[in-house]
């Protein structure tokens, strides 16, 4: 489990490239942002990809472990990654 | 004997409750939230027994009003068995949940829900072992196709039967972890260190839907057996720390110490230490109980790459909603006729039984006349409509409407998910209204159903044909609904500017396509027309009745003297008064009647072009009719509806008054 701290996210989630494998490095939000991706079984050091991605700033849906969420925009753009591959 | 379903969204559990209590089960409210849990009597080989099934919730730290009312019945309702149904192709995610259940440290059995699912995802599931993990019976089944139902129930009754059996071990985390929820949990004790004799209590009651549980002291309602110092420990640990600061600020000082000392040593707040802890030992435990195998290639990948594509989608998006209302148009048309004819034989029989002249006959017809309004015209296009929905609901398309429609629903300040109410709006309020149970907050279920009525339904949608549409054109009638688009978007506007969202965006989950089962199918519609049943037929006979008084004693000139007021502002002649009366109990009733009210079929020769539109605009936007108020009040509460009916009153007077201002320049 990687320490939050000390963690420079390269790109957040909805930057990320659809497709290639990435790790959570943070959630960045106050305690509901991380109850709601915690909930959805998304947790800092996880391995999600990027599914599908809607026009206009759409939300994107994200894969880990075979558990599909389609995540908002601004949502996305508080979760911190880094490419795995 | 009760038993209680629990589990995440999705799951299945409604199968199991339909498949053994469809029928004869009750519905309960809870005051201030529009959740409820569903209650029904069940019979299993023989056994009967009370079953509970709550809406899904993820965890029980949750707060959103659903979540709440699970956890509240959890911690305040006597029950002698928890079944929690997972789908077990999820298995890693769901079994999150598990773990905070065993910390009830109550009765619980473990369900492995769509199984199927899983050997399809190339899961090989070990039920022996993680049982013997948990400490907990864990039972298989495919509920939809009816599999392991009946199982799962003889399972529960048998723990219950050979009670007191010990309750499961809670799930244990890093010492250091139960170090501190061990010292948080002897202060928030009775009679713990800090609540000494003169220690101040919770000044602010207990109120519902407020995120921390009810610390123990605060929390008067909680029953002994959940009384359990460790599980309050853990979640106050949990919880909001905001909201607990507001409600017991002492439990909020102990554990504010005691977080600050989690998050010290471990680097995490606690909710991040334990959720991540969870986590971590439920993926250990899926990896100890699980074989993963490549799964089979799936079918359902390249439909969503077809329904999720960022062109296509939106194609096959329009294809499907207007195939779907041309569907339901087409068939309610067809009962619609059919059932009319009926009641106006119906009427004449009356006619022939009863003085035609007498107050009796007058009521009579008039009761007769709504439940024609309720039976004939409501419902031949509620039925299919209900029941499409439902079947795009549980294939998982509505999933993907959310998807492909939040970017434009923010412009609006809602998310994807309120798509489908104010879709549903076109073809009848009533279900629209009903639709926006599946929005989490408060703010955006008014937001929602303020919009969905606020569109043009099928029955408004025959006043702006007959009239506008008839009398000045096809292209006039199309400008309304272009200037209620506009409108639509002005409200959405300004409502997020008055009252702003506040969840951060959309979060949901893109369930699998799945086959609908008939029966889930036709008892969903089933509780959504009770609904209607219930709410708005009485309403519209009474309503009715009163009206065909009004027109027995000869009311109408008094009513429409008191509207001339509002009559002449909007430049209408009086006699349309009673009209916008009649409109409220059914929309397209003040088409019917203002040809009655003015002695004419001709409408144009006592009205001019500009008073048809100005009196079509004003029927579009004043009100909603009553059977939708009536499903507003139920889903929103009273005050949130009348703020939005005279919102919308406000409204259709300035719309109208703006249109005879311009509308001289065109006609």
């Amino acid at each position: 489990m990687p320490s939050i701290a000390g963690l420079d996210p390269a790109v957040n989630l909805y930057q990320a490239k659809p497709h290639s494998l990435l790790r959570i490095s943070l959630i960045s939000g106050g305690w509901g942002v991380r109850r709601n991706l915690n909930q959805m079984g998304l947790h800092v050091g996880d391995e999600v990809s990027i599914i599908h991605k809607a026009p206009f700033g759409g939300p994107l849906v994200i894969e880990s472990r075979g558990n599909r969420v389609a995540i908002g925009q601004q949502l996305a753009q508080k979760i911190g990654v880094e490419v795995v591959k | 004997m009760r038993i209680a379903l629990v589990g995440q969204p999705n799951s299945g559990k409604s199968t199991f409750f339909n498949a053994v209590a469809g029928y004869r089960s009750l519905t309960s409210n809870f005051a201030g939230t529009t959740v409820e849990y569903t209650r029904g009597r069940a019979r299993v080989n023989g056994d009967v027994f009370e079953l509970v099934d709550m809406p899904g919730l993820y965890s029980l730290t949750s707060t959103s009003p659903a979540e709440a009312c699970t956890r509240e019945f959890l911690l305040e309702h006597d029950w002698d068995v928890l079944i929690h149904i997972v789908d077990a192709s999820q298995l890693a995610r769901s079994l999150t949940l598990t773990l905070e259940l065993l910390d009830l440290e109550a009765p619980l059995l473990l369900c492995l829900n769509m199984m199927d699912e899983a050997t399809r995802k190339g899961m090989t599931i070990d039920s022996a072992a993680l049982s013997n993990e948990l400490g907990v019976p864990v039972v298989e089944a495919i509920a939809a196709r009816g599999q392991g139902i009946v199982e799962t129930f003889r399972a529960a009754i048998k723990m219950h039967r050979q009670a007191p059996s010990t309750p499961p071990r809670p799930f244990l985390y890093a010492p250091e972890i139960e170090n501190a929820v061990q010292e948080l949990a002897e202060v928030v004790r009775p009679g713990g260190s800090q609540r000494a004799a003169g220690a101040p209590e919770s000044r602010i009651s207990p109120g519902r839907g407020v995120a921390v549980i009810s610390p123990p002291i605060a929390g008067a309602q909680r029953l002994a057996r959940f009384f359990n110092p460790r599980f309050e420990a853990l979640q106050l640990l949990q919880g909001d720390p905001i909201q607990l600061a507001l409600r017991d600020p002492v439990a909020a000082q102990a554990t504010e110490n005691i977080a600050a000392q989690i998050t010290q040593r471990l680097n995490h707040p606690p909710d991040v230490a334990l959720s991540s802890a969870r986590h971590a030992a439920c993926l250990n435990l899926f990896e100890r109980v699980v074989r993963v195998t490549k799964p089979k290639a799936d079918w359902r990948e390249q439909v969503d790459r077809l329904l999720m594509h960022p062109l296509w989608g939106y194609v096959f998006l329009a294809a499907i909603f207007v195939g779907f209302f041309r569907l339901v148009f087409d068939v309610g048309k067809l009962g619609e006729g059919r059932i009319l004819a009926l009641f106006e034989q119906l009427i004449a029989i009356l006619g022939q039984a009863m003085d035609p002249q007498g107050a009796w006959f007058a009521l009579a017809q008039g009761a007769l006349l709504g439940t024609a309004g309720a039976v004939a015209i409501v419902l031949p296009y509620l039925l299919p409509f209900l029941i499409g929905l439902s079947i795009l609901e549980d294939v998982g398309y509505l999933a993907r409407v959310g998807y492909l429609m939040d970017a434009v629903m923010h412009r609006l300040g809602l998310h994807g998910t309120a798509t489908i109410p104010v879709l549903l709006g076109y073809g009848c309020s009533v279900p629209a209204v009903m639709a926006t149970r599946i929005l989490p907050s408060r703010r955006d279920r008014f937001v929602a159903a303020l919009l969905a009525v606020l569109v043009p339904c099928s029955a408004r949608m025959t006043v702006i044909f007959a009239l506008v549409g008839f009398y000045l054109g096809a292209y006039w009638a199309l400008a309304i609904y272009v200037l209620n688009l506009g409108v639509v978007a002005l409200a959405g506007n300004v409502l997020a500017k008055i009252w702003p969202e506040i969840a951060p965006g959309m979060l949901m989950e893109v369930p699998p396509y799945r086959r609908p089962s008939p029966r889930v199918v036709l008892l969903k519609t089933w509780w959504r027309l009770r609904e209607f049943v219930v709410i708005a037929i009485p309403l519209l006979v009474v309503g009715s009745a009163v009206l065909g008084l009004v027109e027995f004693f000869g009311w109408q000139n008094a009513i429409n003297a008191a509207l001339s007021p509002l009559t002449a502002l909007l430049g209408l002649p009086a006699a349309v008064g009673l009209t916008l009366i009649f409109g409220v109990l059914r929309k397209e009733l003040s088409l019917l009647m203002l040809m009655q009210a003015l002695g004419t079929t001709q409408v144009n020769s006592v009205m001019s072009a500009a008073q048809i539109v100005i009196f079509t605009l004003f029927v579009t936007f004043y009100l909603p009719c009553l059977a939708t108020l009536a499903s507003m009040v139920r889903e929103l509460g009273r005050k949130l509806t009348v703020a939005a009916a005279s919102a919308l009153l406000v409204m259709a007077v300035a719309i109208s008054l703006a249109a005879r201002g311009v509308l001289h320049l065109f006609l």
